[in-house]
């Protein structure tokens, strides 16, 4: 597989979608590098697959543009387009074989066969599955089917590659090293890509940045350390792994932080560059929390006081599950080592203060 | 049977019942019967009322003969109502699963209302008989300038009675495509509904036009669907009657009339069997051939698939 080196970029210009009166895709607007793989990460229906069948051109956008290497492709129909795509259910033609269906696309292209056999060989071997050239797809498993799915996707050479939920359909360890598979093999080639998925660590582990959607919109866009570490908003901070919520109002500013007082008591002080909020909402990772028992009536000078509720061990991790003064929940994940498992000391009822870094603190829009 | 229920009863514990074999033959037992006395008996009869002799006063007997094949074969004229039953057939069944195919994947891919629409459209026609039905197909056809299409084509200018169409085996094909399009229209479009449609978008994406998809894809993968729609009109037009002999006349002349001939005005009864056979052989024939491909086109993939 000689990586065809043309990567190419793509843009999305106000994407539009409007299936009768339900608005399936609003106006996305998004960039993504030559060789980056971006992933489109959101809830059930929030618009992934339309989007990634805009860019595909199986699916007409009711408005707006899809640019790829500058040029507008927006009228130009599926099979002159050049891009790869693996489906969930790899959709490997039943009746070809392996080496068959690789070698479709290179037939559409009108290559001579002299052409198309190294280059099939080669793809085949790009995804190690040299030995199953004559097999029909049914007498492959899920991963070796998806496997092959790629190399017929990567052996045109196509300008981007869409991924919508290609590892749906496998067990949990098989998908894990597959993410490691497609994401070396995108890396290596260098194409660029785009995956649709609703699993957030696929998303996290395979790509560069992160696309949340919601509704048909974009939420944030960023790496996966921004997204998780700095989410827009309570929808994002809640999306992507867990987090807590903490209703506060600004009682001071100084130091380049803000004095926060709870409204489920107590204060904290959370790192911001402006001074430009009276309300705010405060998201909080559960492992960046730490407990300490808190006597009756008392009030930690920094952090909230909270109720413990249930203590469950889970190995790596004890969560400890709390109710707040205001009665929101609030919960700890507390890490264990074996020998002296951290959530030994505390039990349901008892009173404990919670309290983290300032740098764990962030801002987010209550949406 | 008794002893077997008394002893059930005795001995609730143990299930001593009829054998599986046997209890299997028992249920099967009436549909057997059924099939013996008014399948396997028929066939053995006119089977050897075929190779039987006819007497001046009409008794049929031994010697055995193999005479009427031998006129449906070399007679020139019964033999070419052989040929053009076959003919018929093969056109009647191209010309129907040529129809039914856009038809099959308006029902197969189109949008639900669509689908169902165009469904009852193809079927509704199946509940006029066949008689009615051929009998418009008379009206419209008719070789005279009072033919619906003559008159239609008379009106825009082609000359009078311009298509002499009635009375021929096109006027068949015609009218047979008509009566029997359902039956390939369903089986196809069964057979397209199974196709996972995600192939199709695949094929496309790796730089196929629609028509080629369509025709290293969506094709291929219907064949079973279009090779059961081909077996089934191809041989309930080898075996019809009231088609041909409403509109075929003596130049569409098909088996199934010649047999009604030979017994009601030849009173030629061996004949009659001879050409009874001969379409239980045609349509034999087809479905035989039919899965001898269905099964070579299996075992070449199961051949292919442990190739390694
Ligand atoms: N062909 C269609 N006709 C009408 N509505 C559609 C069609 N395709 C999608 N929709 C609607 O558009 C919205 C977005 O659908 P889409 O399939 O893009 O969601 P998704 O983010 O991929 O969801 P999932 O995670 O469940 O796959 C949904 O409300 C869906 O019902
Ligand atoms: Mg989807």
């Amino acid at each position: 597989m000689a990586g065809s080196g043309t990567a190419t970029d793509l843009a999305l210009s106000g994407l539009t979608k409007v299936y009768g009166t339900n608005t399936a895709v609003a106006g996305v607007t998004l960039r993504i590098g030559a060789g980056e793989m971006v992933a489109l990460l959101g809830p059930s229906g929030c618009g992934k697959t339309t989007t990634l069948r805009m860019i595909a051109g199986l699916v007409e956008p009711t408005e707006g543009d899809v640019l790829i290497g500058g040029f507008r492709v927006t009228r130009i129909p599926v099979h002159r387009r050049n891009i790869g795509m693996l489906f969930q259910n790899y959709a490997l033609f039943p009746h070809m074989s392996v080496a068959e269906n690789v070698a479709f696309g290179l037939q559409m292209r009108g290559l001579a066969k002299a052409e198309i056999r190294p280059k099939v060989e080669a793809a085949l071997s790009l995804v190690r599955l040299g030995d199953y050239a004559d097999r029909l797809p049914s007498a492959l498993s899920g991963g070796q089917q998806q496997r092959v799915a790629l190399a017929r996707a990567i052996v045109i050479e196509p300008n981007l590659l869409l991924l919508d939920e290609p590892l749906g359909a496998l067990d949990r360890n098989l998908r894990e090293n597959m993410q490691v598979e497609i994401r070396q093999i995108q890396k290596r080639l260098g194409i660029t890509a785009v995956l649709v998925t609703h699993d957030q660590e696929e998303a996290l582990t395979m790509a560069d940045r992160v696309v949340i959607m919601r509704g048909g919109k974009l939420e944030q866009v960023g790496t996966p350390e921004q997204i998780y570490s700095r989410p827009a908003s309570r929808f994002v901070a809640s999306f992507i792994g867990t987090s807590n919520f903490l209703r506060g109002n600004v009682a001071g500013y100084g130091g380049g932080m803000l004095r926060v007082s709870l409204a489920a008591g107590g204060q904290v002080l959370v790192p911001w560059p402006d001074d430009g909020r009276r309300e705010v909402l405060i998201s909080v990772r559960p492992e960046a929390v730490a407990l300490a028992p808190l006597a009756e009536g008392a009030m930690p000078e920094i952090g909230v006081p909270a109720t413990v509720q249930q203590v469950v061990y889970r190995g790596q991790t004890t969560h400890v599950h709390m109710q707040l003064a205001d009665g929101e929940p609030f919960v700890a994940f507390l890490p264990n080592r074996v020998g002296e498992s951290a959530g030994q000391s505390f039990a349901a009822g008892d009173k404990v203060s919670a309290s983290w870094s300032p740098q764990s603190n962030w801002l987010v829009s209550d949406a | 049977m008794t002893a077997s229920v008394l002893q059930a009863t005795d001995m609730p514990t143990r299930r001593a019942v009829l054998p599986k074999w046997l209890a299997g033959i028992a249920i099967l037992l009436p549909a057997l019967a059924f099939l013996f006395t008014f399948l396997v008996l028929p066939s053995i009869i006119l089977l050897s009322y075929s190779v039987l002799t006819q007497s001046e006063s009409g008794d049929i007997s031994l010697p055995l003969t193999l005479s009427s094949y031998q006129r449906l074969v070399s007679g020139p004229a019964y033999r070419h109502v052989v040929m053009t039953t076959l003919r018929v057939s093969v056109l009647t069944s191209l010309f129907a699963s040529l129809l039914a195919y856009p038809l099959a994947m308006a029902i197969a891919y189109g949008k639900p209302l669509f689908s169902r629409i165009t469904m009852i459209l193809v079927v509704l026609p199946m509940v006029v008989s066949v008689v009615v039905r051929t009998y418009g197909w008379q009206l419209v056809l008719g070789n005279s300038n009072t033919g619906v299409l003559n008159w239609l084509l008379q009106l825009i200018g082609f000359g009078p009675a311009p298509v002499k169409v009635m009375f021929t085996e096109w006027a068949i094909v015609i009218a047979s495509v008509h009566v029997f399009l359902p039956l390939m229209v369903l089986p196809l479009a069964a057979s397209l509904g199974r196709i996972n449609p995600s192939l199709n978008e695949a094929a496309r994406m790796l730089g196929a036009p629609a028509w080629r998809a369509f025709l290293r894809i969506t094709l291929p993968l219907s064949v079973p669907g279009l090779l059961a729609g081909l077996t089934i009109v191809f041989s309930l037009t080898a075996a019809s009657y009231v088609t041909p002999q409403m509109v075929g006349g003596n130049r569409g002349l098909m088996l199934g009339v010649l047999l009604e001939q030979q017994i009601n005005t030849s009173f030629d009864w061996p004949m009659a069997a001879a050409i009874a056979s001969v379409m239980v052989a045609i349509a034999l024939g087809a479905n035989v051939g039919v899965e001898w491909l269905v099964g070579r086109r299996a075992a070449a993939r199961l051949r292919r698939s442990r190739a390694r």
